[in-house]
């Protein structure tokens, strides 16, 4: 089932630290102080398999930033973080003192922008050290607790593996865990692996 | 006889094998006489640098045990004559000013040979 050997798994993790840094350097920009985001484990597990543990959906709602991604392999790529969590993020992200009920307006915005650079920098550090174009749709936010979001990844058959990263955010004071899911067909994570396959047999 | 003072020694530190890998083979493609040692710690390459003494080390931050800047101030506070280069993914201001304060360099990843060029040239730059 996994096609990724340790190797495969090493690549990534160095690859989605890259994308880290960079989301990191963006997000530092905007709030003006440093921000800390790590990747510190990446796993592939079988759609059908995936729950609330290997997602970390303790406790909700949580905040969904969806994404689709084309290219020579393309993705539904979600990014989830416990809503009440990020939006303290996002709050500081937007340098106001305005309190969650009047922050719950920008919420949709905000949460989108917080994705899209997160995605978009680990999507962009995969396609450059792969050496690919990868096409991206445009964010698409919603709310949902640990069943809700668990039903929507498990619905598509055509999607029978997940690629997650799990990722820690930190600006300021505050921290939370999220996670990056990929949502990938046999034939996506096939040509996945070869892609890695071919950037390592420069090296090897 | 007396050693070709152009053979470096250069220490490789990063917990990852394919980063690993990537600066060693862009490292000898430029300079393939170069002796080329590897920790996968910041710990490991403090007991190793006391062992056989670089003249180069290239050091990742985020590893397992301690960052790769304390391991790095560490080794210059006792071995000052070693130029190292900080390669990391973590390309803020907060870090680059932490590599100058310990008389090194950042140089962001990903490793491609653009990257390995620069830190060569501040190698070969601080003799």
């Amino acid at each position: 089932m996994n096609q990724l050997n340790e190797l495969h798994i090493d690549a990534l993790v160095e690859i989605f630290s890259i994308g880290a840094g960079r989301a990191a350097l963006s997000l530092s920009e905007i709030v003006s102080d440093e921000v800390r985001i790590s990747v510190p484990s990446v796993q592939v597990i079988s759609t059908k398999n995936i729950n609330s543990t290997s997602l970390s959906l303790s406790c909700g709602p949580f905040g969904a930033v969806t994404q689709h991604f084309s290219g020579p392999f393309n993705a539904e790529t979600v990014l989830l973080f416990n809503e009440e969590q990020a939006l303290k993020i996002v709050s500081d992200m937007m340098g106001s003192q305005m309190s969650l009920g009047e922050l719950a307006q920008f919420e949709h915005e905000a949460m989108c922008e917080l994705g899209n650079i997160i995605l978009n920098a680990c999507l962009s550090a995969m396609a450059d050290v792969l050496n690919f174009t990868l096409e991206s749709s445009l964010p698409h936010y919603t709310v949902a607790s640990a069943d809700e979001i668990l039903h929507r990844l498990k619905k598509n058959a055509n999607q029978p593996y997940v690629l997650v990263l799990h990722i820690d955010l930190a600006i300021e004071k505050r921290s939370t865990a999220g996670n990056l899911v990929f949502l990938l067909s046999s034939t996506s994570l096939t040509n996945l692996v070869h892609h890695i396959d071919h950037f390592l047999s420069n090296f090897a | 006889m007396f050693a070709d003072s152009s053979i470096k020694k250069l220490l490789i530190v990063d917990d990852s094998k394919v980063s690993r890998m990537l600066i060693r083979t862009h490292i000898l493609a430029q300079h393939p006489d170069w002796i080329i040692s590897e920790a996968i710690s910041g710990e490991e390459a403090i007991t190793l640098v006391d062992n056989d003494l670089p003249d180069y080390c290239t050091m990742d931050i985020n590893m397992p045990g301690i960052p790769g800047t304390d391991a790095a101030e560490r080794i210059l506070a006792k071995h000052p004559s070693i130029k190292i280069v900080i390669f990391s993914a973590n390309i803020q201001e907060a870090h680059h000013k932490r590599a100058r304060s310990l008389g090194t360099i950042l140089v962001a990843k990903p490793v491609t040979e653009k990257s390995i060029v620069l830190a060569i040239n501040y190698f070969i730059d601080s003799e």
